[in-house]
């Protein structure tokens, strides 16, 4: 019995852990060696006319205090380590999504002597977001996305 | 029984638990107020427990090259101030859990414990951001210091008590903010210097050094501190309104008088842009000499008549 309380209590403490998790993401924005357009894009999704602070999305300037890695562009040689770095600093569990036709093939930047290539050659990528650039209500979508993809889902019976 | 009282005082009601849930809603309905008058929908109702409870359950990591023991323990420090300054003020309207004479003085000085370990935490690290965060704290924390503490003590020389109860059953006849209309937008901007509120924060100013003292912070130590400013909120507010907005006796008022402060706050946040550091610091100079020549004819007619 008391084995069983403890595990209805783990599992409490997942589904609010979850909760959570899902209704507060925070954000930091980080252009890899884009064009600009995305990010412009992406400013344009926080501002009031969109007002992403209704799913709980923060922009933050610390990685530390960061969930999702918004970055756009393709890697440039430059921003490969800088990239590295602000990833490996966000404290788990964390989140990239990748904006933009540069961040998820390398767009229109594919062959250039100073470019290492899209986004996840350099780190692991959760949500790519098309578009050249995207618009605002492509990258709200492609955030709720990327929460409704932490929902658990219901478990298949096998028999 | 005689110990379960004080544990279920301090633990849940009307400190503890209580407070920290009140702080968080209030959080709330400031965020919600500035994104209506910002023209937004805003957050959702419980935004700010959930930001809470992710930051708790998110990793902790201890940046190399600091004191670990004041990396962890300064942010239980500054919740702990913030929820011993909740026992000696009359939350929801009830009387103060502890008091004793000179109680005033000790609710004030804890609340200004809560930011001297916010700049304690930003010294302890190697990261500039938070030291420039951390000596901007404290700059602040100089010059709002005074003129919020003499803006505290006005009702209290009217009253002729430094016991928040006294002075709380003394203003529940004698609406002060007629009387003393400078101490009551001293202590309210004071309040929001104390909280860092926008236009008063340049301590932790997004656009110029990250988050300030907090930057190295991410999970627990974050989470704690943000409880600590909710709960200061709390105290703040309940504060001003015992004793400016003719005292709180019972709930309803509790809630009515704290809720209209905040829709004031809430306004002058969105009404506002930042001030500089050496900004803020002017202002509060001429505050204080303001509050100064209030104490002088608060003392010329005698006290206890106004």
């Amino acid at each position: 019995m008391s084995l069983n309380l403890t595990e209805t209590w783990e599992h409490t403490l997942d589904a609010l852990r979850t909760w959570a998790r899902i209704n507060s993401p925070w954000a930091i924005h980080y252009n890899s060696g884009s064009c600009n357009g995305c990010d412009i894009e992406i400013l344009a999704t926080l501002t009031p006319r969109y007002d992403l602070e209704r799913f709980g999305v923060k922009l933050q300037g610390s990685p530390r205090h960061a969930d999702v890695l918004i970055c756009t562009g393709p890697v440039t040689l430059q921003s490969r380590d800088r990239l590295k770095r602000i990833y490996e600093q966000m404290p788990e569990p964390k989140f990239v999504v990748a904006v933009g036709a540069c961040a998820i093939s390398g767009g229109a930047f594919q062959v250039c002597y100073n470019v290492v290539g899209h986004i996840d050659e350099v780190i692991p990528v959760n949500a790519y977001i098309p578009g050249c650039p995207p618009r605002p209500e492509a990258i709200i979508d492609g955030m709720v996305k990327l929460l409704q993809s932490l929902q658990p889902q219901p478990e298949v019976m096998v028999s | 029984m005689e110990i379960i009282q004080p544990i279920i005082t301090l633990l849940f009601f009307p400190a503890g638990l209580f407070v920290m849930g009140n702080g968080l809603a209030y959080l709330w309905v400031d965020r919600k107020l500035v994104a209506q008058y910002q023209n937004r929908i805003g957050p959702r109702w419980f935004q700010p427990l959930a930001d809470v409870v992710k930051l708790l359950s998110k990793e902790e990591i201890v940046p190399t090259g600091i004191e670990a023991w004041l990396f962890n323990g300064l942010p239980l420090l500054a919740l702990a101030c913030a929820l011993t300054a909740a026992v000696y003020v009359p939350l929801v309207g009830l009387q103060p859990a502890w008091s004793f004479q000179g109680d005033l003085i000790v609710t004030v000085y804890l609340l200004s414990v809560v930011t001297m370990s916010l700049a304690l935490a930003g010294a302890n690290t190697a990261n500039r951001f938070s030291l420039i965060g951390a000596v901007r704290t404290l700059t602040q924390l100089f010059s709002y210091e005074a003129p919020f503490m003499l803006a505290l003590l006005g009702p209290a020389l009217v009253a002729g008590s430094w016991q928040i109860s006294t002075i709380n059953a003394f203003t529940g006849q004698h609406w002060l903010i007629l009387t003393q209309p400078i101490g009551c937008v001293v202590a309210l901007v004071g309040l929001m210097g104390k909280l860092e509120l926008p236009p008063f924060d340049a301590p932790e100013a997004e656009t110029e050094i990250v988050k300030g003292a907090l930057t190295e912070y991410g999970g627990r130590g974050l989470a704690l501190f943000q409880l600590a400013k909710a709960v200061e909120l709390v105290v703040g507010l309940t504060l001003i309104a015992a004793f400016y907005l003719g005292g709180i006796g019972n709930p309803i008022e509790f809630f009515v008088k704290t809720l209209a402060i905040l829709l004031v706050l809430a306004g002058l946040q969105s009404l506002f842009a930042r001030f500089r550091i050496e900004q803020t610091a002017k202002w509060w100079r001429f505050a204080a000499l303001l509050l100064l020549v209030q104490w002088l004819i608060i003392a010329l007619l005698g006290g206890k008549t106004l």
